[in-house]
C-alpha cells in the first residue's frame, strides 16, 4: 500500500472564463474503512485564493496549519493578500524544505490573480511545480480524473458549465475509485462570487 | 520544550524532522510516494557563435503523464541557462538556488556571471548530498572566455564538452550527435541538429514525449524557442465537445459575494513581490 | 517395544482412486502440482495473483421461513474498482446457492465443480444431496488445496429434505455450520446491522430488508463493497431473487435529504 491510499481523496480543479473552479470528494478512510463522509480538502486561503490537500489527512491538516500562518504572517507586514503565484511558491518551498522526509500530500492551488486571471497549480510531495493551462488533478482518483477531464475540458467555459464539467469530472472518476467518493464538494470562484456547492453522490 | 513557541519562518536549509516517521512508516510496509520525475531527453552542443540547449517537455510520475508541456531549460542567468533531468522538484530548486546565488554574486561584483561559477556551485552543492539530490544537469552558457558546456551528474561529478546529452533519452540523442556533429556548426543548422536529436529521443525513449524546446545563447544574448518544434499536437479533441443532458445533484450551495478589490496606491514605499 | 501406530493410519488411503469416471464425485479431481523447484515461492506468487476481488460484502442467514442470502456486486483491484456488477451469489443448482468471497475465479470455478457433483450425487442416488453434503464435498476439495494459494470464503445456503441449510466454507478447509454469516472485507459492519435486527420469526419481506439493509451498511462504511445490494430466498421449493437494489439509491432512500437546492444566500457584509 502507497501512503497515499491510507485515507483516500480526489482532487481536481480546472480553469475557466475568467474563473475557476476547484472541486474534491468528501470521503476520510482509514484504508477500505470509511470514518467520514464530510471531510474538507479544501480550505479557503482568501477570498480568491483555494488550497486543496490531497494524501495524508494528518499531513495535510498539519501542512495546512503552516501555510495559513505563513499567510498571515505576510498579509500583517504586505497588507495585502498572496497572489496565486506567491502562494505557489511559498508552498514548493515549505515542501522542498522536507525533501527527504517529505509531508505525505500533494496540492492543488487555484486562485485569480492580477486582474482575474485564473491560476491552477498542482504539486508533487516534494513540490515539484506543474502549472497548467487547463486542468490538474491529485488524489488516489488521479488517473481516473486525468482521463475524464482530458476528455470533458474545454477552453474558456462560464462558470456554470465549468462547474457541471468539473463535478461530471470528479464524480465518474471517484465512482471507479474505492478510496475516495461519498459525496464531492466544489467551489466556483469568480471575480464577484464564490459558488460552494455540495454535491449528491454514490454512497458506496 | 520552551525552546520557542512559534516555529518562525525560514532559516533555509534541509528539514529532517519528518524522516523517523517516515521511515518508521515504511518499515511497518507503508510505501513512499513516488516524486515526479522528468525522465527526459536533454542535449546541448556548441556552434560556431555560441551555445544551443535543447529539451523535450514530459514530466512523468511512474507510468503516468503528469505535464504534457513542462519546462525543462531552467534560468541561471541573463548569458547561462541549464537543462535539467531528474527529480523535477530537485532540477527545479538546485537552479533556482544557484541562479540565485549567481545574481547575488553579479551585484557583488558588477560583472556577467561565469559558466564555471554556476557549474562550481551546481557540483558542490550536488556533491555535498552524495546524489540524494538526484539531478542530472547539462549546463550551457557564453561568457567573457567564450562559450561552454558542461554535464552535471547526481554526485557532483562534470564534464566539460562540445556536445552533450541527459535523461534517459541520452542515447537516443548522443546517437544522432555521435554522428552528425561536427566543429563549426552554423545557428540553423544546429538548432536543426538539437531538434533532431530532442525528436529521437521524444520518439525512442518512453520517459521523453511532447514538443522540443530550443535555447540559443550567444555573444549577442539569449533567445528562448520555447515549443520551438511540436512533433506531436493532439489529434483526438471531441469537435463537438461534451455536454451533460443529466445535471448533477446539488444538496447544497452557498453563494459568498467577493468584496470589490480595493486598490490603496500609496506614494512612496509599495513593496512589489 | 515397538508402538502401535495402526490407529493413526488412514482406515483408506485417501487418494487410492484414480478413476474419474467411477468416483468423480467423492474424490477431488487432481491438478498437477507445479514443476518447481521454488515451490514456496510460487505459492507465494500464485497468492497474489488471486488477488483481484478481495473486497466483498455477502451474508446469509436462515430464518422461520427459509434462507436469506444477500451480496453486493462490487470487484476491485487495489483502489480500483473494475466493475460494478459482479453476480457474487452462485446458483449452484434451483435449491442451493453459493456465496463469492476471496478469489472470484477460485469461488466460480469450484462451485461450478460442485455444481456438477451435486448433479451425479442425484444421479446417483435418485435423490437430492444434502447441504451438509454439497458443502462437504466442496470444503474437502478446498482442503485438498490447501496452501497452495486459493483463495475462498463462501457460504452454501439450500434447502434440502432436513429444511434450511447454512455452511460457511473457506480455503484454509473450514466448514462451519451455522444460522448466521457474513463473509469479506464488509463483514464486521454487515454482521453489526445483522446481529442487531435478527429474529427467528420473521416474516420474508422482513428478512430481505434486514439483509438489505445489512449490505447497504457495509457499503457504506467499506470501501470495497458497493455497487448492487442483491438478495436471494431460499425455501422449500427452491431459491428466488428476490430484489436487486442499487446502494446508491438505497442511500437517499433510507437517508432522504433535503433538495435544497434552493440557493441559500449567504450575504456577508459588503466592505463599507
Amino acid at each position: 500500500m502507497s501512503i497515499f491510499e491510507y485515507n483516500g481523496s480526489a482532487l481536481v480543479a480546472m480553469v475557466g472564463k475568467n474563473c475557476f473552479a476547484i472541486a474534491s470528494d468528501r470521503r476520510l478512510g482509514v484504508q477500505l474503512q470509511t470514518i467520514a463522509t464530510d471531510f474538507q480538502r479544501i480550505s479557503k486561503i482568501h477570498d480568491r485564493l483555494f488550497l486543496g490537500l490531497s494524501g495524508l489527512a494528518t499531513d495535510a491538516q498539519t501542512l495546512y496549519q503552516r501555510l495559513v500562518f505563513r499567510h498571515k504572517l505576510y498579509q500583517l507586514r504586505e497588507e495585502r493578500d498572496m497572489k496565486p503565484e506567491t502562494f505557489a511558491n511559498l508552498v514548493s518551498a515549505l515542501l522542498y524544505e522536507k525533501r527527504f522526509g517529505p509531508y505525505f500530500c500533494q496540492p492543488v492551488i487555484a486562485g485569480l490573480g492580477d486582474e482575474d486571471k485564473p491560476f491552477i497549480c498542482t504539486m508533487d510531495s516534494i513540490g515539484a511545480k506543474e502549472l497548467a493551462k487547463d486542468f490538474v488533478v491529485a488524489g488516489t482518483a488521479s488517473e481516473s480524473l486525468y482521463g475524464a477531464c482530458e476528455s470533458m475540458f474545454k477552453e474558456d467555459m462560464e462558470p456554470d458549465e465549468l462547474f457541471e464539467t468539473v463535478s461530471q469530472a470528479l464524480l465518474s472518476s471517484v465512482d471507479r475509485d474505492c478510496l475516495s467518493g461519498w459525496g464531492g464538494h466544489v467551489y466556483v470562484v469568480t471575480p464577484t462570487e464564490v459558488k460552494e456547492r455540495i454535491l449528491k453522490g454514490r454512497m458506496d | 520544550m520552551s525552546k520557542s513557541v512559534v516555529e518562525m519562518p525560514p532559516k533555509g536549509g534541509f528539514s529532517f524532522d519528518l524522516c523517523k516517521r517516515n521511515e518508521m512508516l515504511s518499515k511497518k510496509g507503508v510505501n513512499p510516494p513516488s516524486f515526479r520525475k522528468t525522465g527526459t531527453t536533454i542535449v546541448g552542443l556548441i556552434f560556431q557563435d555560441g551555445v544551443i540547449l535543447g529539451a523535450d517537455t514530459r514530466a512523468t510520475e511512474g507510468p503516468i503523464v503528469c505535464d504534457k508541456n513542462c519546462e525543462k531549460i531552467h534560468y541561471m542567468a541573463p548569458n547561462i541557462y541549464c537543462c535539467g533531468a531528474g527529480t523535477a522538484a530537485d532540477t527545479e530548486a538546485v537552479t533556482d538556488m544557484v541562479s540565485s546565488q549567481l545574481q547575488l554574486h553579479r551585484y557583488h561584483t558588477g560583472r556577467e556571471s561565469r559558466v564555471v561559477t554556476a557549474l562550481t556551485l551546481l557540483k558542490r552543492h550536488l556533491f555535498n548530498y552524495q546524489g540524494y539530490v538526484s539531478a542530472a544537469l547539462v549546463l550551457g552558457g557564453v561568457d567573457v572566455t567564450g562559450p561552454h558546456l558542461h554535464t552535471i551528474y547526481p554526485h557532483g561529478s562534470t564534464d566539460t564538452l562540445p556536445f552533450a546529452t541527459m535523461g534517459s533519452g541520452s542515447l537516443a540523442a548522443m546517437a544522432v550527435f555521435e554522428s552528425k556533429y561536427r566543429e563549426g556548426l552554423t545557428r540553423d543548422e544546429g538548432i536543426a541538429l538539437v531538434t533532431e536529436a530532442i525528436c529521437s529521443g521524444i520518439f525512442n525513449d518512453l520517459g521523453s514525449g511532447s514538443n522540443v524546446d530550443v535555447c540559443v545563447i550567444t555573444k549577442a544574448g539569449k533567445e528562448y524557442l520555447r515549443n520551438h518544434l511540436q512533433p506531436n499536437p493532439r489529434t483526438y479533441t471531441s469537435s463537438k465537445g461534451y455536454s451533460f443532458p443529466k445535471k448533477t445533484e446539488v444538496l447544497l450551495t452557498k453563494i459568498t459575494p467577493l468584496k470589490e478589490k480595493v486598490e490603496i496606491i500609496e506614494g512612496g514605499d509599495a513593496m512589489e513581490e | 517395544m515397538k508402538l502401535d501406530t495402526s490407529g493413526l493410519e488412514s482406515a483408506e488411503p485417501v487418494w487410492a482412486t484414480f478413476n474419474e469416471l467411477a468416483d468423480g464425485f467423492s474424490a477431488a479431481p487432481s491438478f498437477e502440482l507445479p514443476n518447481t523447484t521454488d515451490f514456496d515461492g510460487f505459492q507465494k506468487e500464485a497468492i497474489q495473483m488471486v488477488k483481484p476481488a478481495k473486497g466483498t460484502t455477502t451474508l446469509a442467514f436462515i430464518f422461520k421461513e427459509g434462507v436469506m442470502v444477500a451480496a453486493d456486486s462490487r470487484a476491485s483491484m487495489g483502489g480500483y474498482i473494475s466493475s460494478q456488477s459482479v453476480k457474487k451469489i452462485i446458483e449452484i443448482n434451483p435449491y442451493m446457492l453459493g456465496t463469492m468471497a476471496g478469489g472470484a475465479a477460485d469461488c466460480q470455478f469450484w462451485h461450478r465443480n460442485l455444481g456438477i457433483k451435486c448433479r451425479l450425487h442425484e444421479l446417483a442416488n435418485k435423490r437430492r444431496i444434502s447441504v451438509t453434503g454439497a458443502s462437504k464435498l466442496l470444503a474437502n476439495i478446498l482442503y485438498s488445496y490447501r496452501g497452495m494459494g486459493l483463495s475462498v470464503g463462501t457460504m452454501i445456503a439450500g434447502w434440502d429434505e432436513t429444511g434450511p441449510g447454512l455452511y460457511y466454507v473457506d480455503s484454509e478447509g473450514g466448514r462451519l455450520k451455522g444460522m448466521r454469516f457474513s463473509v469479506g472485507s464488509g463483514s464486521p459492519y454487515a454482521y453489526g446491522v445483522l446481529d442487531s435486527g435478527y429474529r427467528y420469526d420473521m416474516s420474508v419481506e422482513e428478512a430481505a430488508e434486514l439483509a438489505r439493509r445489512a449490505i447497504y451498511h457495509a457499503t457504506f462504511r467499506d470501501g470495497a463493497s458497493g455497487g448492487v445490494a442483491s438478495v436471494y430466498h431460499v425455501g422449500p421449493n427452491g431459491w428466488k431473487k428476490l430484489s436487486g437494489d442499487d446502494v446508491g439509491e438505497l442511500h437517499y432512500k433510507y437517508y432522504p435529504v433535503m433538495p435544497s437546492t434552493v440557493e441559500q444566500e449567504m450575504v456577508e457584509v459588503a466592505g463599507a
